[in-house]
């Protein structure tokens, strides 16, 4: 493969919030360091689908996607006089900034007023595990004012309502439920893998941003590191969702860009064919990231560790990455809440099933990254340095992460963190998750190792990986023989 | 165990007494006195844990998380309480007793037990004796009514509070039915119970 490495693509600029530290503080990027350089995503994988943005039309292209794919759904359920409440996550606002998501959730509202004539249309917006992050995407993107002042977020601890499902009863948040209608508009990024193991990707908000505390906790205390996204599905089949039911919008990211935006009625019907396309690009560029041999990470993106991007990945599945986290053989990912259960008390084991964290990253450099997610586990696990008292402060006031620290060592500049990072680490290897689009910002050194190995890893994903991934989960593969799940 | 090194604070302009900080607050330590418009929401300083709850879900911006002076720690000490009976507990709910249940706090199930078995009743009260829900004030609450549930009680929810409904399945609940319907679309629920149960054998093993 012949591949010019190119100058290193810039991040978007921090933003404010108040989970992170003062953007004024970031003054260096990880991709300003010398030898840093950036691979472009389809030279490596040339088979993954153009990207509609970015591109020359902007956000326009969004707009554009979402009507056509709603040209096929089915509104006629939905009357004039009808409430309607489009669910969203606050996942979809940090995919190229969060103006694709929001486009594409006003063009659904704007779509349903004009096919139906309903006019109560409202938003609600879930969260992960810090509760304001979506008050400050509808701020942002003046979603309140485009939704007639209907737009919130909502969040696990707000009031709930009980659901009846076929294994007994778990809870939803009463606002994202409080209209006649529901529709789901959501992303299709592969995200937390390590969670949902890519069982029933497109159902998750239900056991999740649109969940209660209750069921959250039945997701990763109480189903199991296979079976845990069950919860969805159980809260999605009920009686109570199904006579909401109308919709599915979902943005379509790949590791190079937003390729589309999909929608339909059936949403196990959408959730087939956004998991052959995530096997096929996601499980590229993830394979790919899983051979590499050492490599120091750095974090440079305005959200909390796991959930920094490099091509689209999130930091928590590289770091989970020591084993094949698509495959349902393996139990346990190096990184899933489940496996940080069962270390002892002397930080090794309880079983011998427990894969350690990918032993590629020999050491974490965080530049940039907010609190708001319980984190000390990589602390633990793997040498860490922070950027600057800014950065430290961000971790010592968070609820989730008060002992991060303790763990964790000061540099005074991003330079001498990586300095330090390369002495600990014993290799000038580095990635940054930075969330750049379509690129993988990264060392030269590692760029030439990952050029040299692409072609090896879409062969094995196509041939072996793919048809694997798809039987495991019941999904059938055009030109591939039928075979028994599992 | 849990460090404290926040609290909450009440600004007295913004609140409205709208009682939202009081349904979701996991330690009870905030509560809204006085009549109509006199209503203010109060922080008890011995029993907040600074976890943020009220701050981030009050609509008025009334409460902001201020550092304390010196930080303070919460916890039971398992080994202050009969081992065996740990164990059993447990065993009974699950769990194996080292197994982290609360990922922000890194509370074991043992210390839970323990503070069931030094006589908290009710989630709230294990809150307030080992830090556990302080954090992101998710995750953990299912453990907790597991642990108390294998102690024979069974905590109602507070009258009109947020702060949780009631307990829910775990994977040996799942109807086999369900187990076998689902088995061939990736939900692997007999090898996640063969995981399981492996971890509760190492504590008949003799531990780790």
């Amino acid at each position: 493969m012949n591949i010019r490495f190119n100058k290193p693509v810039k991040p978007l600029p921090p933003k404010p919030s108040r989970y992170g530290p003062d953007p004024e503080h970031i003054k260096t990027r990880a991709c300003d360091l010398k030898n840093i350089v950036s691979v472009k995503v389809r030279d490596l994988f040339p088979d993954i689908t153009e990207s509609i943005y970015p591109s020359e039309k902007g956000v326009k292209a969004v707009r554009e996607a979402t009507v056509n794919a709603l040209e096929k759904v089915d509104m006629n359920m939905i009357k004039p006089k009808d409430s309607v409440n489009i669910l969203g996550s606050h996942h979809g606002f940090t995919i190229l900034g969060g103006e694709p998501y929001a486009e594409m959730l006003k063009t659904i509202k704007d779509v349903i007023m004009d096919r139906t004539g309903a006019e109560n249309i409202r938003l609600r917006v879930g969260v992960g595990l810090r509760f304001r992050e979506s008050d400050e995407y509808i701020k942002r993107f003046g979603l309140d004012d485009y939704f007639n002042k209907r737009a919130r977020g909502v969040a696990p601890i707000d009031e709930g309502i009980p659901i009846e499902t076929e294994i007994g009863t778990l809870y939803g948040i009463k606002r994202c439920y409080d209209a006649d209608w529901i529709v789901h508009a959501h992303n299709s990024d592969v995200r937390e893998i390590h969670f949902h193991r890519h069982v029933d990707r497109a159902v998750k908000p239900f056991g999740m941003s649109y969940a209660r505390l209750e069921t959250r906790s039945t997701y990763h205390q109480n189903l199991g590191p296979r079976g845990a996204n069950f919860v969805a599905r159980a809260i999605f089949n009920s009686e109570f969702v199904q006579k909401k039911w109308t919709f599915a919008t979902f943005l379509k990211p790949t590791p190079a860009g937003i390729a589309g935006v999909d929608a339909d009625n059936d949403l196990f019907a959408l959730d087939e064919r956004l998991s052959i396309d995530n096997f096929r690009y996601y499980g590229k560029v993830l394979t790919l990231l899983s051979h590499i041999e050492d490599c120091i990470a750095v974090l440079d993106f305005q959200a909390p560790i796991p959930y920094v991007f490099s091509a689209g990945m999130i930091f928590a599945n590289f770091s989970a990455a020591s084993i094949d986290i698509f495959d349902l053989d393996y139990p346990l990912p190096g990184y899933t809440w489940y496996t940080e259960a069962f270390y002892g008390k002397n930080d090794k084991p309880l079983i011998p099933d427990i894969s350690p964290v990918n032993p590629a990253v020999k050491a974490m450099v965080i530049n940039y990254a907010w609190g708001g997610y319980p984190s000390v586990f990589w602390a633990k696990m793997i040498p860490t340095i922070v950027v600057g008292e800014w950065q430290a402060d961000v971790f010592r006031r968070d609820p989730q992460n008060i002992e991060f620290m303790r763990h964790a060592v000061v540099a005074e500049d991003l330079e001498a963190a990586i300095e330090f990072a390369i002495k600990i680490a014993d290799t000038d290897k580095i990635i940054v998750f930075d969330g750049a689009p379509g690129v993988i910002n990264v060392s030269e050194s590692l760029a030439e190792e990952l050029v040299e190995k692409a072609s090896e890893v879409d062969m094995e994903v196509e041939q072996k990986l793919l048809p694997k991934w798809c039987r495991q989960r019941g999904i059938k593969l055009e030109g591939y023989a039928d075979v028994p799940a599992h | 165990m849990r460090v404290l090194n926040m609290y909450a604070e009440v600004d007295v302009e913004k609140c409205t007494g709208c009682r939202v900080c009081e349904k979701v607050c996991p330690t009870l330590s905030i509560n809204v006195v006085g009549e109509k418009k006199e209503k203010l929401a109060v922080v008890d300083l011995d029993t907040c844990a600074g976890c943020g709850a009220c701050a981030e879900r009050c609509q008025f911006e009334a409460v902001v998380l201020k550092t304390l002076d010196e930080p303070k720690v919460i916890s039971v000490d398992p080994h202050s309480v009969d081992e065996e009976k740990i164990y059993e507990l447990c065993v009974k709910a699950s769990l194996h007793p080292e197994q982290i249940i609360c990922y922000c706090t890194g509370t074991r199930a043992e210390e839970v037990a323990a503070a069931i078995l030094m006589g908290a009743s009710s989630p709230e009260e294990v809150s307030r004796m080992t830090g556990v829900r302080t954090g992101c004030k998710v995750e953990c609450i299912q453990p907790i009514l597991r642990l108390l549930k294998a102690a024979g009680i069974e905590p109602k929810p507070l009258k009109d509070g947020w702060q949780w409904y009631g307990i829910t399945p775990t994977i040996w609940d799942i109807p086999e039915d369900v187990v076998k319907k689902y088995s061939a679309r990736g939900f692997y629920f007999e090898e996640d119970r063969a995981l399981f149960k492996k971890l509760l054998d190492t504590i008949k093993a003799g531990g780790e």
